[in-house]
């Protein structure tokens, strides 16, 4: 909870919509330390949060309205960073990685995509030493592993760990995404689309087939 | 009290007259006029680009009728308007304060404005001589918090607000021009026709309201069990009511769905509805066959608002992590 110990406030359902920017603002409230929120007011938004049945054609009292107008914005700023912080952690489950992990040989590519904690999603990426596109994409993954440490990316020499046998040059860079038990061919420009890539060129290096979007109708 | 008893009859009796009158105008339920209708089949929508920038939660967001261009709204105390296509941010407006509700884009492309918990609707003006976006008007008379609005041209808007009201203003002058009264409880949402003669609202008096904009009056009333918290938004149950006759035509719900929808988007030809719920999924259901036909799902993917393009070719969903996304 954003909120300090025992100014715990249940979140109940309403996250989104109008009535989930009234929870949010009873949790700020709740959990300012302005001394402009006194007790009686913070148990007055406690009841609120907890209406009875009759009440719940009205979703904020008179008083609340008069505290929105002494609002200080200081707390704002704090309490913010605390929820995505706290949302973060709790929506992000298992380890945290902050780099790309050099895989050794083919055993060890077997031993990362079977024994990674089963939530976390597994991109290993074959390179070769002078292919095309390769280079780039190491760069580009640097860049996404700082940003995304829930995601464990790997990357594998073609020619060093023997997988060289399996992929010729021609279809290198290779990305290959893993998640649970289920192996599935990467839609790189959708998947990491979802990520926000960065610069776009680095897709055109990608072997794979791009996805054609279908219209919304 | 004779009287009282009388009058509550009376009531009752219209109340049966007007089940009556309906029940005679179904003719067949949705189900079975849709039987013969080819199934949708798996919808599956892949995000395009992410539109980052915002520094807390997406509250709203709103799509020009360009299908280019969009805006939201954050707990960030900003409103963003960005090129969907190049995902560049074309402007950044500070807001005085963070509790923003809603925000709409003018059909002109001109303006856009936002509302929360200060009451007010402000109106910003993109296209300033000196290139400055500064805030052109704001219309405060709502005694509660703004939770809808939507431009009906550069000079007109309607809200919805907390106070049970939603009100037609006069841009230029910031004046009230209609007020729309009759909701018991506060209006969390408003949508406009495509005629722009009409508006239905929805409140949390369990009741969804079509209003007449140049009358003043209320045409239709929709509901009586459930909690209408956004309009054609239901919280707990997506309904779909036929307005000519008068009735609801069919609930879309599953039984793993626990908690209610906050934000709807129909697709341009209506036969999909992206609904948005308050547990951060997006379902996407076959309007016809009210069967759930996909649902929008990326790696930390939670859904505060969502809104089709007027071409209907994409989505966008904004999010918890301060992040929107464009799907197709």
């Amino acid at each position: 909870m954003c909120s300090c110990g025992e100014e715990e406030l249940e979140l109940a359902a309403n996250h989104t919509g109008p009535k989930g920017v009234i929870n949010d603002w009873r949790r700020f409230k709740l959990d300012s330390e302005d001394q402009n929120v006194p007790q009686n007011k913070k148990e007055l938004i406690r009841q609120m949060s907890h209406p009875r049945d009759d009440d719940r054609l009205r979703k904020m009292s008179v008083q609340e309205y008069e505290m929105i107008q002494e609002e200080d914005e200081r707390y704002l700023k704090h309490y913010r960073k605390q929820c995505m912080q706290e949302m973060h952690q709790r929506l992000s489950f298992g380890p945290r990685f902050d780099s790309v992990h050099e895989l050794q040989s083919g055993e060890d590519f077997l031993e990362v995509i079977e024994q990674e904690h089963r939530l976390t999603l597994v991109i290993v990426h074959i390179y070769q030493h002078g292919v095309k596109g390769c280079e780039q994409l190491n760069s580009c993954l640097d860049c996404l592993a700082l940003e995304f440490p829930g995601v464990k990316f790997c990357r594998i020499d073609a020619v060093a760990s023997g997988a060289a046998e399996r992929f010729s040059p021609e279809v290198l860079p290779a990305l290959l995404v893993y998640k649970a038990e289920n192996f599935f061919a990467p839609d790189v420009e959708a998947f990491l689309n979802e990520y926000g890539l960065l610069p776009e060129k680095v897709l055109t290096a990608c072997g794979e087939d791009e996805d054609e979007g279908g219209d919304l109708e | 009290m004779g009287e009282m008893e009388q009058l509550r009859k009376e009531a009752d009796n219209l109340k049966d007259q007007i089940t009556a009158a309906r029940k005679a105008m179904q003719d067949t339920t949705l189900q079975e006029a849709a039987a013969s209708i080819n199934v949708v089949g798996r919808v599956q929508l892949k995000t395009r680009k992410t539109l980052r920038g915002h520094l807390a939660k997406i509250y709203a967001m709103h799509w020009s009728t360009d299908s280019k261009l969009c805006v939201s709204a954050s707990q960030d105390g900003k409103l963003i308007v960005w090129d969907s296509i190049t995902t560049n941010k074309v402007n950044a407006i500070p807001l005085k304060s963070s509790w923003v509700m809603t925000c709409a884009y003018a059909p002109s492309g001109n303006l856009v404005a936002c509302g929360g918990l200060d009451n007010m609707c402000s109106i910003y003006n993109l296209k300033g001589k000196d290139g400055n976006v500064k805030v052109m008007r704001e219309l405060a008379a709502h005694t509660g918090y703004l939770s809808c609005c939507r431009f009906l041209s550069d000079s007109e808007i309607i809200t919805s607000s907390g106070d049970c009201t939603c009100v037609l203003w006069d841009i230029e002058t910031g004046t009230q021009k209609t007020i729309f009264a009759g909701h018991q409880g506060d209006c969390m949402s408003l949508a406009v026709s495509p005629d722009f003669k009409f508006f239905i609202s929805g409140a949390c008096d369990f009741t969804a309201k079509l209003w007449d904009i140049r009358e003043g009056t209320c045409r239709q009333t929709f509901g009586g069990h459930e909690n209408l918290s956004r309009i054609n938004y239901i919280l707990d149950l997506c309904k779909l009511y036929d307005l000519r006759a008068d009735q609801e035509l069919i609930t879309y719900q599953d039984s793993s769905i626990m908690c209610g929808v906050t934000s709807l988007a129909p697709s341009l030809s209506g036969r999909l509805l992206l609904a948005g719920y308050d547990d951060f999924n997006v379902n996407i259901w076959d309007t016809l066959k009210a069967e759930r036909v996909g649902v929008l799902a990326g790696h930390d993917n939670r859904v505060s608002c969502i809104g089709v393009s007027s071409d209907g070719m994409a989505c966008c969903t904004g999010s918890w992590d301060s992040f929107l996304k464009i799907w197709n």
